[in-house]
């Protein structure tokens, strides 16, 4: 699997998160900018509550001592008077003269909250502060609550509406992380059954799509495995075709041979013969090349013994030398036929001696003495193996080598090496 | 042995008759199934069947052939070379399956060893009683000693030894060592059974009179 790929579960999962944060800071900006005027109506309504409660007995009080104006001498009384969170003053306005605080709570500030009398809220530096008139209207009572105070709890109550989207926000990433997952589940079914899927079986079909979005992809490939089975049915057709246009009038060379053989002047004899060791070359090719086009066709891989399979094999005019301490896993027939070629290869080139070796139990290697080709061209040999452009590039005896290597699941390739032309036949993985 | 071969392709074929014969075998080449129904009732002691004919399957005719109880072993030569196809091919009826393109030298060895296990024997070598004889290496030897037999009457000794054991009438001993279109004397098969018994014994062949010839052999 390709990492560097965008992975869809991971570019949702990312895009959940941001969505989310975005998500818990736009709900918690709104709820606070909701909830700012009704703490403020409900802390004003605290704050007249308070002040209907005190006002009661600090009205008492209040006409049973006259303290001077700045006197603090009921405070101690004052203490024993119920202020919660709010500081509260009882101030008289002489008909000439500045305000008096008559008495107040410890939190209250010493000079009078409002100047003149005022009833109902207002602002006072750094106080929200509520007036009601005490008694005969002489005095009055101011309760307040410092500005600090209320943002405090404002802010508290932000700071719980943004904690509580956070949660739902969190709760929410995490239960639809789990739902993509789970809805993803589909694709990597579908893939299974890709992998397990043939196409070339009669009747062979995906089955019903899991998702509704998955339908044209499964109609997709259902349409595609059709016309790769009518196409393999096409190749098997003509590869059954040849094979029988083929087969059948190399045995009968070989027939015609072997009589001929049978009847012909000794003289004639051994040039006969070569003629049939060359049909039989032909032979092997044409059955190599036929199993290895023939869909359907397994490959027969088996351990090899090297230097006798080769020992088969007719090399009249080359010297081969065989290096293979251990056993090569291949198909018999197709790697005789691309041996068979790659020794014509160097026959044909020039060599009169090949030295064959098994670096690994899947890769078979060839040295030859020949004049070998230069650094370019062996570069050029290599690109056209690589992209499969043998046409004008490459011999058969390479093609073949390549189509056999590819067949067992490997590569072919070429070796610089310093004199000669060296090809190594790599098998791929045997599997054992 | 006599033997039918079914081979559409002409230097197939061709040559492959030519190949037996040399071999002393008597060859029947058939093109095709048409030609073969002119063969109808003639004994052979191999038939080789090509699978695709021009006028059918070779297989549904060896398939045929096997339905009404006929035991010749038969050889299916085939460029069919998929498992399944020789399966197939095995299921039908035939002995063995050879695949093209394959040496004549491979054909007759596999002829010899579906005619010996036809003939319900593992060896190609047989004795009756002091006689020796090899039908791949188409030696005998009387005590030990070689005796050179003419090739009529390796034909009679072969087709008798490949029905070891059961009576064999002296017009099908006579088409069996002939082949289809050959004339000969009306007593020459007398005459090569007389030549057999004076070199190799008087026992080699037992005469069943009104019916025909036998040959016991012990592998």
């Amino acid at each position: 699997m390709n990492k560097d790929l965008p992975s869809i579960r991971t570019r949702l999962a990312h895009a959940l998160v941001g969505w989310s944060l975005l998500w818990s800071v736009a709900v918690s900006m709104a709820v606070w900018l909701a909830v700012q005027n009704e703490v403020d109506e409900l802390l004003d309504d605290t704050l007249e509550a308070a002040a209907e409660v005190l006002s009661g007995p600090l009205s008492i009080q209040a006409q049973a001592e006259s303290p001077p104006a700045g006197h603090d001498a009921g405070s101690e009384q004052a203490s024993s008077l119920p202020s919660g969170r709010f500081a509260w003053q009882v101030v008289r306005y002489p008909a000439s003269g500045k305000a008096q605080v008559l008495i107040k709570s410890p939190a209250a500030p010493t000079s009078a909250l409002r100047g003149s009398p005022s009833p109902a809220f207002g602002d006072a530096s750094g106080w929200r502060v509520f007036g009601i008139s005490l008694a005969d209207g002489s005095q009055w009572l101011y309760v307040a609550q410092s500005h600090e105070e209320r943002h405090e709890a404002q802010l508290e109550v932000a700071f719980g509406a943004a904690l509580a989207t956070l949660a739902i926000a969190l709760i929410a990433h995490l239960w639809l992380r789990a739902r993509v997952r789970h809805e993803l589940l589909p694709l990597q079914r579908l893939a299974q059954h890709l992998c397990a899927h043939d196409p070339a079986s009669t009747g062979a079909t995906l089955g019903k799509a899991e998702r509704q979005e998955l339908q044209p992809v499964h109609a997709a490939i259902d349409a595609l495995a059709e016309r790769l089975a009518r196409r393999l049915a096409q190749e098997r057709a003509f590869t059954s075709h040849a094979a029988h246009a083929l087969r059948t009038p190399l045995a009968g060379i070989d027939a015609q041979l072997a009589v001929a053989l049978r009847e012909c002047p000794p003289e004639l004899q051994p040039r006969l013969q070569r003629v049939r060791t060359a049909a039989g070359r032909l032979q092997r090719v044409v059955a190599a090349l036929l199993t290895l086009f023939r869909s359907g066709a397994e490959l027969q891989r088996q351990p090899l013994d090297l230097t006798a399979l080769i020992s088969r094999l007719p090399l009249d005019a080359l010297t081969i030398d065989v290096q293979a301490p251990q056993a090569v896993s291949a198909d018999a027939d197709l790697l005789a036929a691309a041996l068979l070629n790659l020794f014509d290869n160097s026959l044909r080139n020039g060599a009169t001696r090949v030295q064959v070796s098994t670096p690994t139990a899947t890769t078979v290697r060839l040295d030859d003495n020949g004049p070998g080709v230069s650094p370019e061209r062996r570069r050029e040999l290599q690109s056209a193996i690589a992209a499969h452009a043998y046409e004008g590039s490459t011999g058969l005896g390479l093609v073949l080598a390549d189509l056999v290597a590819r067949a067992h699941g490997g590569v072919l390739l070429i070796p610089d090496v310093s004199g000669g032309f060296a090809i190594e036949l790599r098998l791929g993985p045997c599997g054992e | 042995m006599r033997l039918l071969l079914i081979e559409d392709d002409e230097i197939l074929g061709e040559g492959l008759r030519d190949y037996l014969s040399a071999d002393e075998h008597r060859v029947d080449w058939c093109r095709s199934l048409r030609e073969v129904a002119a063969h109808r009732g003639e004994p052979y002691d191999a038939l080789l069947v090509d699978w695709q004919l021009p006028d059918g399957s070779g297989l549904d005719w060896l398939r045929g052939r096997r339905s009404r109880g006929d035991a010749t072993p038969a050889l299916m030569l085939t460029a069919r070379d998929l498992l399944t196809d020789r399966i197939c091919g095995l299921d039908s009826g035939a002995d063995d399956y050879l695949v093209k393109p394959f040496a004549p030298e491979e054909l007759t060895a596999r002829l010899r060893a579906v005619c010996r296990r036809s003939a319900g024997n593992a060896s190609s070598r047989r004795r009756v009683g002091q006689v020796e004889i090899d039908l791949a290496a188409r030696s005998a030897h009387l005590a030990g000693q070689r005796v050179e037999l003419t090739a009529r009457e390796w034909a009679i000794l072969e087709a008798l030894l490949l029905r070891a054991g059961r009576i064999v009438t002296k017009p099908d001993l006579e088409r069996l060592i002939l082949g289809f279109d050959a004339e000969w004397a009306s007593n020459a098969l007398e005459v090569h059974v007389a030549g057999l018994r004076r070199k190799l014994g008087r026992e080699i062949v037992e005469t069943i009179r009104g019916l025909g010839y036998r040959i016991g052999a012990q592998a």
